[in-house]
């Protein structure tokens, strides 16, 4: 190979460790995505489209938690704008086409982010995660109180598909499946890119020394602004797909319980890694699928003991331990 | 002709919460000069040197690079004017590797747009850069090592490398020789003086070798104020200075 021809080496991945053989579970999990669910039942399908949906919506987390430093216990608010947007635009005003709901769910998710962002981004650390509840606690009782736009405590319900203007498409699990699949590799694999840049990089140094990466000569505030927007851009994608997964929003979407939900996801799963938050989410959903199955009145004191016995036994999350296993 | 002044500061003062640390605080570095700040513990050499650089900002007073006033300027902007700095503690990315760090210090030199998304090419003059600069500092075989896993001598060595990437008009060491011991001092001095050849350089220090070795000039700071500043050997005859920091014989 010529030197011209040499691959280009972003920060990150110029000492990365062998590309194939870190792709082997990325092949193994995707082969499994595309074509194990048509053959699981309804129930467990379902279960594997909230996984995806949770995934977007922690991986977009880990963006600004992981990689950033940036420990917001906000992030609901932009899932729920995005998933009130949507909502409002189809039941309250009739307008159902996917390609005017999302774009505007998406600008307006993102317009919100911009205004949070240059408040919340003016404090650091634990002032940082005050902030951001302050801000979405402020959403949620928005929506909580402004009954005849968002429907109050009763949130907004009716039955939701995502009108693509394509002839002969009829919608069932199974498509709706494939629907959320394709967001969710376009997403994962945006994310990844994004990470795999310089871009990421710099969210890492900012993470671990952000005075240096100022004196470094990097504009360490306004790379995290951009990424507080980016990550709630994808917090924005998965609110929406929720809305016409689940079918209805209620405040609870944008307030403290659910962004501290998906938090824990992303610890649990390993910070820093996109894909740890992905067996995060996997790890819960199906921990509270079974809880509901036999014990549904005990799922806050499960998921409050994974939470103690991650914090004691699992730092670093999982994808630390797998990541140290597949490199053995 | 008088040289441009690479850096000047003009009448400085820094109080913390009414406890001044240094009031008036003014000189000029020359285009090319290597100064040494010295003075006795606590003396507010770091805070100066944080001031210069934009870390922390001045109370009064006005800090100029070049013929620009960098006063309110934040320390990102400084470093694209050509003012780099070291630490007196290591502050390196101790979870990215060797080459990250020294990549991550190239590319802070650049535009947001670069920084942020323009993939370094093996054929990159960056690449090719940080590779010279890891050889220079003898880290070359361990470009893959994590920097926490590197020795205290190798960190510091990183630490001045880091700060020199972005190839600086006007760099500013505080301690660079903080816990070496006395060959690696002796090493790292060498390293300095080779690689800031032409450009502007405030160091501050309290080994005398050091400060003799590699100063053409000493500012003296001391009870809040500069009490000296000259040659190294007008320093040396000067009978405060002697008094207050070299001790009297």
């Amino acid at each position: 190979m010529s030197k011209m021809e040499e691959p280009p080496l972003s920060l990150a991945t110029v000492t990365g460790p062998g590309k194939l053989a870190g792709l082997i579970p990325y092949i193994i999990t995707g082969l499994l995505l595309l074509f194990l669910p048509p053959f699981l039942p309804d129930y467990y399908q379902s279960l594997l489209v909230k996984v995806l949906i949770f995934s977007i919506f922690a991986m977009s987390l880990d963006l600004i938690m992981g990689y950033a430093g940036l420990p917001s216990l906000g992030h609901a608010a932009f899932f729920g704008f995005a998933g009130y947007i949507g909502g409002i635009l189809m039941l309250k005003y009739d307008i159902n086409s996917f390609w005017v709901v999302m774009p505007a769910s998406l600008l307006g998710t993102v317009a919100l982010a911009g205004l949070f962002g240059i408040i919340a981004l003016r404090v650091r650390g634990i002032y940082f995660l005050l902030v951001t509840f302050a801000l979405g606690q402020l959403l949620f009782y928005i929506a909580w109180y402004w009954r005849s736009m968002t429907g109050g405590d009763d949130g907004l319900v009716g039955r939701l598909t995502p009108q693509l203007g394509i002839p002969g498409i009829t919608w069932d699990p199974t498509i709706f499946y494939y629907f959320v699949l394709l967001f969710f590799v376009l997403s994962f694999l945006a994310m990844r890119w994004l990470t795999q840049l310089p871009f990421g990089t710099a969210l890492k140094g900012i993470e671990q020394r952000e005075l240096r990466m100022e004196s470094l000569g990097y504009d360490t505030w306004t790379i995290k602004y951009l990424i507080y927007i980016i990550g709630a851009l994808f917090a924005g994608l998965a609110g929406l797909l929720f809305v016409y997964f689940n079918g209805f929003i209620v405040p609870r979407n944008l307030g403290l319980a659910f962004s501290g939900q998906v938090m824990f996801m992303v610890i649990l799963g390993g910070a820093a890694t996109l894909y740890g938050p992905v067996i995060g989410c996997a790890i819960i959903l199906i921990l509270e699928y079974i809880a509901s199955l036999y014990f549904p009145e005990r799922w806050p004191l499960l998921f409050g003991s994974a939470f103690i016995l991650t914090a004691m036994f699992v730092r670093g999350g999982v994808a630390f331990y797998l990541d140290r296993f597949w490199n053995r | 002709m008088d040289r441009l002044d690479a850096l000047r500061a003009d009448k400085v003062s820094k109080s913390f919460e009414g406890l001044q640390v240094f009031s008036d605080v003014s000189f000029a570095l020359k285009s090319g000069e290597r100064w040494a700040l010295i003075g006795p513990n606590g003396a507010g050499k770091s805070t100066l040197l944080n001031i210069l650089s934009g870390v922390l900002a001045a109370t009064s007073g006005q800090i100029w690079i070049g013929a620009e006033d960098v006063t309110r300027l934040p320390m990102h902007r400084r470093l694209h004017l050509g003012l780099s700095r070291s630490y007196q503690l290591n502050t390196l990315f101790p979870r990215l590797t060797v080459m990250e760090n020294i990549l991550l210090a190239l590319n802070g030199h650049s535009s947001l747009k670069n920084q942020l998304f323009h993939r370094i090419k093996t054929t990159d003059r960056k690449f090719q850069r940080m590779q010279e600069m890891l050889h220079s500092v003898g880290l070359w075989v361990k470009r893959n090592s994590y920097v926490s896993a590197l020795s205290y001598g190798e960190q510091r060595q990183m630490e001045i490398a880091m700060s020199l990437a972005s190839e600086p008009k006007i760099l500013l060491l505080d301690e660079p020789n903080a816990g070496l011991s006395e060959s690696e001092s002796t090493n790292m001095v060498e390293m300095i003086r080779n690689v800031t050849e032409g450009s502007t350089l405030l160091f501050s220090a309290h080994d005398m070798d050091v400060v003799f070795s590699l100063a053409d000039r000493i500012m003296v700071l001391a009870f809040g104020k500069i009490v000296a500043q000259g040659t190294c050997s007008e320093i040396q005859c000067n009978s405060l200075v002697r008094e207050i920091y070299l001790g009297s014989e």
